[in-house]
C-alpha cells in the first residue's frame, strides 16, 4: 500500500498534459500539418490534418496520409488505409490497421509536389482519450441538522466503447462540481469505481456535476460528460443560531463576572503587583508618623538627640543667645577706665543678663518684640561697663527698627556720647535687626539711632535734655522711614537721669580691642548729641552693620574686621550726618562662636 | 539369492501393511481446518495477479514519466522514435482481438517469457540507477522495487497456470522456459541499451502484461460476460 500511494504520488506530481499531439488544434499560420491523432477505445484511432495556410491544397486528395508501422518487421509506407468521407482531413484506422504497442509514424504529403510537409510518430496506447461516461446521476445521502449542508452521491457508468468488463481498458474517473455558472470546477480525488459521494454541498444552491475518465497509468483525460444539475431546497429551521448566540452571551457575562470577582479578591496583590509601592523616604531613629503628626516638642526632642540637626536656638529668645552677657564678674575697679567714669556706669543690673524675653515664644525673633526690654538692661550690656575683658561681643539681632550704627574703628577712639530717651514703645517700631554701638557703663545696649534706648539710670548727663533722636539710618534692611519718624517725633520726656551714651571706641585706649558694632547716633540734624561732661566724644567713623569677627584676644573680646573708613562723626554737627553705611559685613556670629567668648 | 521365504513374507506383510496412502508426498497446510486456510481459487489468483501486473505497470510509468520530465526536457512531439526493445523478438499479439483469439497456452507462454526475458535488465536498471548521482534515492528504489515486483508476478503467474493445469483448462504444451529464454537486452548495436529505453520498453512490455493477464482471466474465468 505504501508503494502503491509513493507511485501515485510521483504520478500526479510528474503528470503533464497529453503525451502525443492528440489534440485536433490546428496551427492556421503553419503549412500543411497533421492536427492530432486520437484512439477511443484503444483499437482504433484517428488522424486529422490541416491544409494550414497552402489554400490551393484543399482540396480533397491534394494532401496525402501515409504510414509506417516499426516494429520487428520493416515496413514500408503505406497510405491511410481509409479517408473518412464523412469528416474532411480524418484518416481512419480500423482494428485490422490498429496495432497496440507499436510505434506509428505519419506523413503528410503532397503526392503531386512529392514534398512532406508534416511527419509525427506516437504508440496507439499513448494518445487514448476515453469517451465520457454516461449514466450520470445522483442520490441524496444525507442533510446536516442545520438544513444547511447536505451530502449526495454520484452515480455513473463507463462510456460504451470502452472495454472494460475484460478489462482491456482499466478505467479511472474524475469528478467535478461547482455551483452554477461559477467560474471554478472543484476537483475530486482519482475514482476508479463508478461513484463518488460529495459531501458540504450547500442546500439553497444549484450545483453542476461532471465526470470524465482516462486509461489508468495513462496521462490522456477524455472529453467530460453533461453536466447535470443537484439542487436541495433548504428547510427553514429557526433555532439554527439563536442558541449559539445565547451560549455566547452567557458565557462571556460569566467569564466576565469571573474575571471581577478574582480582581476584588485579589485586589491587594494585584495593586502590589501592578503598583508597587515607593519606599517613603526614611530618617534614621526617626519614625516617620511622628514627623506627620508628632507636636513641636516631641519633634525639637527628638531632633535634638540627632547629631545634624541643631536644637533651635530660636525659640529662645535671641537676645539671650547672642548678648549673653556675664555680669557676674564686677569688672576690677581699679581697672576701670576712663571713659568708664566718664560714662559713670553704674554696676547695676551687673548681674542680670539682659533678658528680653519673658515668655519662651518661639516667635520672639521676628517683627516687633512686645516686651521690650529695659534700656538699662541693654545698657548693662554695655562693655564699657565690664571694660576690662567682659566685652561682649554684641551681635545685632533681629531687633525691628534698631537702627544701625556705625561700627567704629579701633584706631579711632572717639566717643559720641549719644542720649537717648527711654521710649518703651519704640521699641515696636524696631526693625529685625540692629545694630548695638555701644555699651553703656551700666550693662545698656546703645543700639544705633532710631531707637530710643533707655539708658541706665546711673547716667547722670542729662545736662542736655535733649533727646537724642537717632535718626534711623536709611538703610534699608533696617530701618523705616516711619520708624525714624516717630522715633523722631517721640520726645518723650527724658528720665531724670539723662544718660548719654558714648560710643565706645575705646579698644585702643584700655586694651579693648571691641570694634564691634556700636550704636552710633546717625541722625541727621535731629541727633543732638548730649555729652553731658565729657569732653566730645571722638567722632566715631561710621561702622558698617555687620563685620566679621576675625578673632577674639584673650579678654574674650572680639576682634572684628575694620571697616571701611568712614569720615568720623562729629557729635556736635548734627547736622553732618553720617554717611551711608558702609558695605555690610561679611561675617555674622553664630552661637557657636558666642558660646566661645562667653566666660 | 539367500532370502527365506519367511523374509520375502515379511517383507510383503510390511508393504502391505502400511499404509497404502503413505507415499511420500507434501501435504496440503490448510488440511486440517476448515476455516484457518482459504484456499484461492483460480479467478482470486487471477485478480491478485492481476492487481500485482497493474502496479507494476504504474510504477514503471512513473518512473518513465520522471526520466522524460528530468532528462528529456525538449520532447517534441516527434520525440517517440521507435525504439527497438529487446523482446521485440518475442511475438506478442498487438491487439485485443489478436490476443483473444490466441490460445491460453500460448498467451500464458508469452506472458512467462515476457517477464522472464525481464528479469535480468530490471536488475541491471537497478543497479544503474543506483550507481548514477542523478536520480535519488527514491527512484533507485523504485526501481528495485520494480524488479522485484516482475520476479513475483512471475512466479504468481507460474502459480497460476500450474493450478490452470492441474483443473485441466491448459493443455501440456506449456513448457517451462529455460534459462535460455533469459536473452540480454541488446540494442540493434549490440550495445547495452540506456535506462531512458529500457524504461520505455518496460513500460509497454508491462501494459502487454497486465492486458493478456486480463484477456486470460476472461477467457478462463468466465464472468461479466467478457
Amino acid at each position: 500500500i505504501w508503494c502503491h500511494l509513493l507511485a501515485l504520488l510521483i504520478y500526479t506530481a510528474v503528470r503533464k498534459g497529453p503525451v502525443q499531439f492528440s489534440l485536433p488544434v490546428s496551427d492556421p499560420s503553419r503549412g500543411p500539418h497533421f492536427t492530432g491523432c486520437r484512439s477511443r477505445e484503444q483499437e482504433t484511432f484517428r488522424c486529422w490534418w490541416s491544409a494550414g495556410i497552402f489554400q490551393n491544397l484543399t482540396e480533397p486528395g491534394a494532401l496525402r496520409v501515409f504510414y509506417q508501422t516499426k516494429n520487428a518487421l520493416l515496413s514500408e509506407w503505406q497510405e491511410c488505409p481509409d479517408y473518412t468521407h464523412t469528416v474532411k482531413n480524418e484518416c481512419y484506422f480500423n482494428k485490422t490497421f490498429t496495432h497496440i504497442w507499436t510505434s506509428y509514424c505519419i506523413q503528410l504529403r503532397s503526392v503531386r509536389e512529392n514534398i512532406t510537409y508534416d511527419e509525427t510518430c506516437f504508440t496507439v496506447e499513448n494518445i487514448v482519450h476515453p469517451d465520457p461516461p454516461i449514466g450520470l446521476n445522483w442520490t441524496l445521502l444525507n442533510v446536516s441538522r442545520s438544513g444547511l449542508h447536505f451530502d449526495i452521491l454520484v452515480r455513473w457508468a463507463p462510456p460504451p466503447s470502452a472495454d472494460v468488463q475484460m478489462g482491456w481498458m482499466s478505467l479511472v474517473y474524475q469528478v467535478q462540481y461547482r455551483v452554477r455558472n461559477a467560474s471554478h470546477w472543484e476537483m475530486l480525488d482519482l475514482e476508479s469505481g463508478t461513484q463518488q459521494s460529495i459531501y458540504g454541498l450547500h442546500t439553497d444552491k444549484e450545483y453542476e456535476v461532471r465526470v470524465r475518465c482516462k486509461m489508468s497509468a495513462f496521462d490522456n483525460f477524455g472529453e467530460f460528460s453533461d453536466s447535470i444539475l443537484v439542487h436541495v431546497a433548504q428547510i427553514p429551521s429557526k433555532e439554527s443560531t439563536f442558541p449559539t448566540m445565547l451560549v455566547l452571551i452567557f458565557g462571556v457575562i460569566g467569564l466576565v463576572i469571573l474575571l471581577v470577582l478574582l480582581i476584588f479578591s485579589q485586589q491587594q496583590r494585584l495593586m502590589v503587583i501592578f503598583l508597587p509601592p515607593i519606599p517613603a523616604p526614611k530618617i534614621k531613629g526617626i519614625d516617620p508618623e511622628l514627623l506627620k503628626n508628632g507636636k513641636l516638642d516631641q519633634l525639637n526632642s527628638l531632633l535634638s538627640s540627632q547629631d545634624m540637626y541643631k536644637p533651635d536656638f530660636y525659640h529662645e529668645d535671641p537676645w539671650v543667645e547672642f548678648i549673653q552677657l556675664d555680669l557676674d564678674d564686677p569688672p576690677e575697679k581699679n581697672e576701670s577706665s576712663d571713659t568708664q567714669h566718664r560714662l559713670g556706669l553704674s554696676r547695676s543690673g551687673s548681674s542680670h543678663v539682659l533678658n528680653f524675653k519673658s515668655d519662651d515664644d518661639s516667635g520672639r525673633a521676628s517683627c516687633y518684640d512686645p516686651e521690650i526690654p529695659n534700656p538699662e538692661d541693654l545698657a548693662s550690656l554695655l562693655p564699657g561697663h565690664s571694660g576690662r575683658g567682659d566685652n561682649h561681643p554684641l551681635v545685632s539681632r533681629s531687633i525691628s527698627s534698631i537702627p544701625d550704627l556705625g561700627v567704629q574703628q579701633t584706631s579711632e577712639v572717639e566717643e559720641t556720647p549719644i542720649q537717648t530717651q527711654p521710649a518703651v514703645p519704640s521699641w515696636v517700631n524696631m526693625d529685625f535687626y540692629a545694630q548695638v554701638s555701644d555699651f553703656t557703663p551700666a550693662g545698656g545696649v546703645v543700639l544705633s539711632p532710631g531707637q530710643l534706648n533707655s539708658s541706665p539710670e546711673k547716667k547722670k548727663e542729662e545736662e542736655n535734655e535733649k533727646k537724642i533722636q537717632f535718626q534711623l539710618v536709611s538703610d534699608g534692611a533696617y530701618t523705616s522711614e516711619n520708624t525714624a519718624r516717630q522715633l523722631s517725633t517721640e520726645v518723650p520726656p527724658s528720665p531724670g537721669p539723662e544718660q548719654g551714651y558714648q560710643t565706645f571706641p575705646t579698644q585702643a585706649v584700655e586694651g579693648n580691642l571691641w570694634n564691634g558694632e556700636y550704636l552710633v547716633s546717625t541722625s541727621d540734624s535731629q541727633i543732638p548729641y548730649l555729652l553731658p561732661e565729657a569732653p566730645p566724644a571722638p567722632i566715631l567713623p561710621p561702622v558698617s552693620d555687620y563685620t566679621v569677627v576675625q578673632e577674639v584676644d584673650a579678654q574674650h573680646s572680639l576682634l572684628l574686621n575694620p571697616p571701611s573708613l568712614q569720615p568720623a562723626i562729629c557729635p556736635h554737627s548734627p547736622n553732618k550726618h553720617l554717611p551711608a553705611m558702609p558695605t555690610m559685613p561679611m561675617g555674622y556670629l553664630t552661637p557657636d562662636l558666642l558660646g566661645n567668648l562667653t566666660p | 539369492m539367500g532370502l527365506s521365504v519367511p523374509a520375502v513374507a515379511v517383507l510383503l506383510v510390511a508393504l502391505l501393511c502400511l499404509d497404502p496412502h503413505g507415499r511420500v508426498g507434501s501435504a496440503p497446510i490448510c488440511a486440517h481446518g476448515p476455516s484457518g486456510c482459504h484456499v484461492p481459487s483460480l479467478a482470486d489468483l487471477f485478480d491478485r495477479v492481476i492487481q500485482h501486473s497493474a502496479r507494476m505497470h504504474s510504477l514503471s510509468n512513473d518512473l518513465h514519466s520522471e526520466f522524460e520530465q528530468y532528462f528529456l526536457p525538449s520532447k517534441n512531439h516527434i520525440g517517440k522514435i521507435y525504439r527497438k526493445c529487446h523482446t521485440s523478438n518475442i511475438l506478442t499479439p498487438n491487439g485485443k482481438e489478436n490476443a483473444q483469439k490466441l490460445a491460453r497456452e500460448e498467451l500464458t507462454e508469452v506472458i512467462l517469457k515476457l517477464l522472464m526475458a525481464w528479469r535480468d535488465p530490471l536488475f541491471q536498471l537497478h543497479q544503474s540507477m543506483a550507481h548514477q548521482q542523478d536520480f535519488n534515492s527514491f527512484s533507485s528504489n523504485k526501481a528495485l522495487e520494480m524488479g522485484d515486483m516482475a520476479h513475483e508476478l512471475r512466479k504468481g503467474v507460474e502459480k497460476v497456470a500450474e493450478k490452470m493445469r492441474v483443473l485441466g483448462m491448459l493443455g501440456n504444451s506449456v513448457t517451462g522456459l529455460s534459462a535460455a529464454e533469459a536473452m540480454l537486452p541488446l540494442s540493434d548495436s549490440g550495445e547495452a541499451m540506456s535506462d531512458y529505453e529500457l524504461l520505455y520498453c518496460f513500460r509497454r512490455d508491462s501494459n502487454k502484461v497486465q492486458n493478456y493477464l486480463k484477456i486470460l482471466k476472461c477467457r478462463i474465468v468466465p464472468e461479466h460476460d467478457c
